[in-house]
């Protein structure tokens, strides 16, 4: 898919025809993803020219699939997909939000205003929509319990954007629970504890929270078990192979023997790490029937996997640097760099650990922790792209839930808060502008309701009825949003349609940055220059 | 068997990975076939250091390359990045599972395949019909493609790396970088390539690929590395290679840093020559702080390397061709089969590991870490009354920018020599060459201080995707003649099946005039004070001091080979 290619050589034009070019470019964009917006928005299967596909009904995989050219458009792009690494939401409505302040800019541009005029309005009018933002949202108390409830519905509002209702419903509960478990009180949430592992599966669509870890290998000796009870965790970053050390290149000995002497000597050390491993082993192990699980960040060769699997210790090399703190997260111990002085406290623990196997993938499971602060999302899919699609909703989901605990707060949906500013603006903040600015202030009110406008549409409604009927509840002191099915106005929050509270702050104040960058063409051309690398 | 893993980054790379790829699948494919010649079906090297075995979810059993391939999204013309093995029924739009709602369609233009892809699926489609007792392989000739016909349109017509690779590769093996927001064309800086590889979590998809591959190998030998230096992927590639050190620490890595024809533009601006004389300077250092041997390849005009080939420069396709032979050349010794002590092989000789030749070449007394790359394609014939000096004097290089004839007493080289004709234009044996390259060191001018040479039977075989770039003195089986063969000027896989080969890897003061150029720029333009590139280096996010450690870095390896240029810097 690819935007028409305006003309990306934008110096060459005139200020007038340069700032036309960049409504329309910004309209382009918003053309290409409106479709997106909403649980009755469209998903797009993009078809590459090998025949790959992409399924997405997310804004940001939209945009970076994209081969955008148009420099207007990708600096949209740009913005938009900034918003999604740092909320994790909201690309869809910031695209269209900004091509809605262009739009709304163009007309009175057209009518002889300079856009200095309407710029000033947009930054009076995003300061104000930012305090009422904070008025209107609806705090949320997230002390030791947070309120599970709210999580869900937060959860929910985002996954049934992504995907339908069933399935988007079996997720809420593991999105929550995930984030959940690896909260830890007075920190940051580190969403990369939560591993996000995928099957292929011909027929299932199903989606699991594992509570530990799955690894997308297994032990790489045929006499391990495949499946073990009552396991201890050894989590580890230590060599358990017989590497060519610096002087071991043949040609420079003066005879066999010595080089053979080198070479003992280098495996005799690697066998004594190996042993002290086991040695640990025997010492927890004795007159019990407990299991001994080994896995290490680097690489463990046959004849130590030899040893280990005669002592009866399963073993995994080389696993995910990522899965060491997560492992030792959800299994308790700690990660050891070196085996010199590991002791029973260095151990985790793991009810069970069992291997599947696909194909040639396998993938090994350690589940029945203790108190985990790690785990595992596990998705199955018939194909890749049913995989990444869901992936991703899994993803927005996560981050959602974080937002909130984050927030503290959250934000109805459905375009509620779109119209309960638009109104506000409106009615309260234009009065107190001086001068033409009160134009600036209008058209970004009016570029507000593009959210429930499109909403609107998406939902095959008529968008003028609707936007008749939620700006005179709004009038009226009720605050309502769209109901998607029938366009009747409803109540978001009996509902359980929320938004994120920063999702919608971005939104707001990313939107008029951009657009007024737009607007002032000078500037724009400055900062195209900036957005591109020198030559 | 000692594994080695491939990686390959960027455009060049691609390419001459691709047509690396086809030697050892025609090898492969040779191997099996009953018609070929004794040297194939028992070429005594092993495959499997290359190549790993595999199973479909189906059941079917797969042999592709331990490979992981970076390149820009696009880049791979019709193949689809999952390759073609692993590949179930192609989905139709009822296959949603995930949105009841509405469903709308975007299809890129369809890529068509080439007559050569469309060949190879023929006959893919062929052999699974035989082997599902379907169609019992009549109507042979009517409608089939016909060899003269692919040679011809792969002459002209390839764009991608794609459309001349006969490879099956596995689905974890092609990566696209995607989502940058702008084309090949801008993406041609240190700076922008490194951000694209942190952004994204590109980097840390592209690292799982290789966990992949190499948490199956049992005893890892090392990573043959290419990459095509000449924009922004020499800054994926040192972020890739940076993570790599940290992770797999003491496996050893070969580097080497390609270089297209195409990349040696004349610039017409002076801001883009400075930019590209601080991106050269600045990739090759921080490249060559990452691994123990860098090699840097690449001739502004290889049409000018041997007057036995005709290569057209402007296409990437035929000038990787001569790169990819010398590379499958240099890793013949990697995979020749073990053999007991003292045991005497008929078939090959000078086995070494890649830790082997990066001591052999790094790890002496001098630890120069640059290594040149020559070739002599096709090795002339080893009789004759000067042969001394016709194979050695018959070796090219095909590192860019090094000085001719320099005498250096601590010169250290590692040769490849196979596939070798000898007397009465018979093959000759592993002992001849032996012999033969001997007597050539004995007579030779200067020698080198040190000097290994690894010989096999097996010649480079030309597979049908094979540009024709061989002149018209060379024979089928790769004799160089003395008079020309009539017809046409070019020949190609349907007049040239096999040739011999001689490549070296050479630790020389030859490589001094490369350094130092990059040396002398990086001072030029990115440290003296008023320097016009500081501007440049700072936007691709290096500070003053760390622009001065990369100076430091590249005038180390200067007076590693010429200790007197200590004097002339400090003068400055
Ligand atoms: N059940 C619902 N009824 C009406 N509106 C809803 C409902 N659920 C969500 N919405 C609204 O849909 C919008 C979010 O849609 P969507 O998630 O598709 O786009 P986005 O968040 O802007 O972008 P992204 O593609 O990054 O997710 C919000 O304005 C939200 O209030
Ligand atoms: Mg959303």
């Amino acid at each position: 898919m690819s935007l028409q290619v305006l003309n990306p050589n934008a110096e060459v034009l005139n200020k007038s025809a340069a700032l036309h070019m960049s409504i329309n470019a910004a309209k382009g964009l918003q053309d290409v993803l409106k479709s997106n917006l909403g649980p009755k928005g469209t998903i797009k299967m993009l078809v590459g020219g090998a025949g790959d596909i992409k399924l997405t009904k997310d804004g940001n995989t939209l945009l970076k699939e994209m081969q955008i050219k148009n420099p207007t458009a990708n600096l949209i792009a740009r913005t938009a997909v900034a918003q999604d690494d740092i909320s994790g939401d909201g690309t869809t409505s910031t695209v269209i939000f900004i091509g809605e302040l262009m739009k709304q800019a163009e007309r009175y541009i057209d009518e002889g205003m300079h856009p200095r005029v309407l710029v000033d309005g947009f930054e009076i009018a995003k300061r104000a929509t930012l305090q009422f933002l904070d008025k209107f949202k609806t705090p949320v108390v997230m002390g030791d319990e947070p309120d599970k409830e709210i999580l869900k519905m937060v959860a929910r509002t985002t996954l049934r954007t992504k995907l339908y209702e069933a399935l988007a419903d079996q997720l809420t509960d593991i999105v929550v629970n995930a984030v959940l478990c690896i909260r830890k009180p007075e920190e940051g949430i580190d969403l990369f504890m939560v591993e996000i592992m995928h099957m292929r599966h011909k027929f299932d669509v199903d989606t699991r929270l594992v509570e530990g870890l799955v690894l997308d290998h297994g032990s790489r000796h045929p006499d391990m078990k495949r499946r073990a009870e009552n396991c201890y965790i050894l989590t580890c970053n230590v060599s358990l192979e017989y590497e060519k050390s610096e002087i071991n290149a043949g040609f420079f000995y003066s005879n066999a023997e010595q080089r053979e002497a080198m070479v003992a000597a280098e495996r005799r050390s690697v066998d004594e790490r190996v042993k002290k491993i086991i040695d640990l082993k025997n010492k927890v192990c004795l007159g019990n029937e407990n299991n001994f699980v080994v896995i290490n960040q680097k690489g463990i060769d046959p004849p130590s996997l030899d040893l280990l699997a005669r002592a009866g210790i399963i073993a995994l090399r080389r696993a995910k640097k990522r899965n060491m703190e997560r492992l030792v997260l959800a299994c308790g111990g700690e990660a050891v760099n070196s085996v010199g002085d590991i002791t029973p406290d260095s151990l985790g623990w793991a009810g069970l650990v069992y291997e599947h196997v696909l194909g040639e993938e396998k993938y090994t499971f350690v589940e029945n922790v203790k108190n985990p602060c790690s785990c595992t999302i596990l998705i199955k899919g018939p194909n890749d792209h049913t995989i990444a699609q869901i992936k991703d909703a899994v993803r927005d989901g996560l981050r959602a839930v974080k937002n909130t605990i984050e927030d503290e707060s959250v934000v109805l949906g459905a375009g509620a808060f779109e119209v309960a500013a638009r109104q506000y603006l409106i009615n309260e903040v234009k009065r107190s502008v001086q001068g033409r600015a009160q134009l600036g202030v209008e058209a970004f009110a009016d570029a507000l309701l593009v959210v429930p406008k499109t909403l609107a549409e998406n939902s095959g409604l008529d968008t003028q009825d609707v936007i008749i009927s939620l700006t005179g509840e709004h009038d009226r002191g009720n605050v309502v949003g769209l109901n998607q099915h029938t366009g009747e106005p409803i109540d978001p929050q009996m509902e359980g349609i929320f938004d994120n509270y920063s999702v919608k702050r971005q939104i707001i104040n990313s939107g008029p940055v951009i657009a007024s960058q737009l607007l002032l063409v000078d500037e724009f051309i400055r900062a195209g220059h900036n957005m591109r690398k020198p030559n | 068997m000692r594994e080695v893993v491939t990686i390959q980054v960027g455009s060049y790379a691609n390419f001459i990975g691709s047509h690396f790829w086809n030697f050892q699948d025609e090898l492969l494919g040779l191997a099996e076939d009953p018609q070929s010649n004794e040297v194939f079906k028992s070429h005594h090297l092993d495959m499997d250091v290359l190549y790993r075995s595999g199973e479909t979810p189906q059941g079917i059993l797969t042999y592709t390359p331990r490979l992981v391939s970076v390149d820009f999204q696009g880049s791979l013309g019709s193949m689809s990045s999952r390759g073609t093995l692993y590949n179930d029924i192609p989905p139709v739009q009822s296959d949603v599972v995930t949105w009841t709602g509405n469903i709308s369609t975007h299809a890129t233009e369809r890529r068509t395949k080439n007559l050569f892809l469309q060949s190879l699926y023929e006959e893919e489609q062929k052999r699974l019909g035989m082997e599902n007792g379907v169609n019992g392989g009549k109507n042979d000739s009517e409608g089939e493609i016909q060899d003269k016909d692919i040679v011809e349109c792969l002459q002209d017509g390839v764009q991608n790396w794609t459309d001349f690779s006969k490879v099956h590769y596995h689905p974890r093996s092609l990566y696209e970088l995607t989502g940058l927001g702008m084309d090949i064309g801008e993406f041609e800086s240190y700076g922008i390539g490194r951000d694209a590889f942190s952004e994204a979590l590109r980097g840390e998809e592209i690292n799982e690929r290789l966990r992949f591959f190499m948490e199956e190998c049992d005893h890892i030998q090392g990573i043959q590395f290419m990459v095509d230096d000449s924009g922004g992927f020499s800054g994926v590639a040192a972020e890739f290679l940076e993570n790599i050190v940290d992770e797999y620490t003491n496996v050893p890595m070969l580097l080497y840093t390609v270089r297209s024809p195409g990349s040696y533009i004349n610039l017409t601006s002076r801001k883009q020559t400075i930019s590209h004389s601080l991106h050269d300077a600045i990739s090759f250092a921080k490249l060559s702080s990452l691994c123990k041997l860098i090699v840097p390849i690449g001739l502004p005009s290889p049409s000018k390397t041997s007057r036995f080939l005709s290569i057209k420069d402007e296409k990437p396709y035929y000038s990787s061709a001569i790169y990819a032979s010398a590379l499958h050349s240099i890793s013949l010794p990697f995979r020749m089969e073990p053999l007991g002590p003292s045991a005497e092989s008929l078939y090959i000789s000078g086995a070494v590991d890649i830790n082997g030749v990066i001591q052999m070449l790094a790890g002496q007394a001098r630890h120069n870490s640059v290594a040149i790359l020559d070739v002599a394609m096709p090795a002339p014939p080893l009789s004759g009354e000067q042969v001394e000096q016709s194979l050695l004097g018959n070796l090219q290089t095909l590192t860019p920018g090094t000085a001719d004839n320099v005498e250096d007493l601590q010169a250290v080289e590692s040769m490849t020599v196979h596939g070798a004709i000898g007397s009465g234009g018979q093959q000759a044996s592993v002992s001849e060459v032996k012999d033969r390259v001997q007597d050539a060191y004995e007579n030779a001018l200067a020698r080198p201080m040190f000097s290994h040479l690894s010989v096999a039977r097996c010649p480079l075989p030309i597979p049908l995707p094979f540009p024709s770039i061989f002149g018209n003195l060379v024979s089928q089986n790769g004799e160089l003649l003395s008079s020309p063969i009539s017809g046409s000027r070019s020949r190609g896989s349907l007049d040239v099946h096999s040739i011999p080969m001689a490549a070296r890897l050479r630790s020389s003061a030859a490589v001094l005039p490369f350094l130092e150029k990059r040396l002398g720029n990086l001072r030029r333009f990115g440290i003296e004070r008023v320097a016009l590139g500081t501007e440049i280096v700072r936007s691709w996010g290096f500070g003053q001091e760390e622009v001065e450690d990369i100076g430091e870095t590249l005038s180390k390896m200067v007076t590693t080979l010429d200790p007197r240029s200590q004097v002339s810097s400090d003068s400055d």
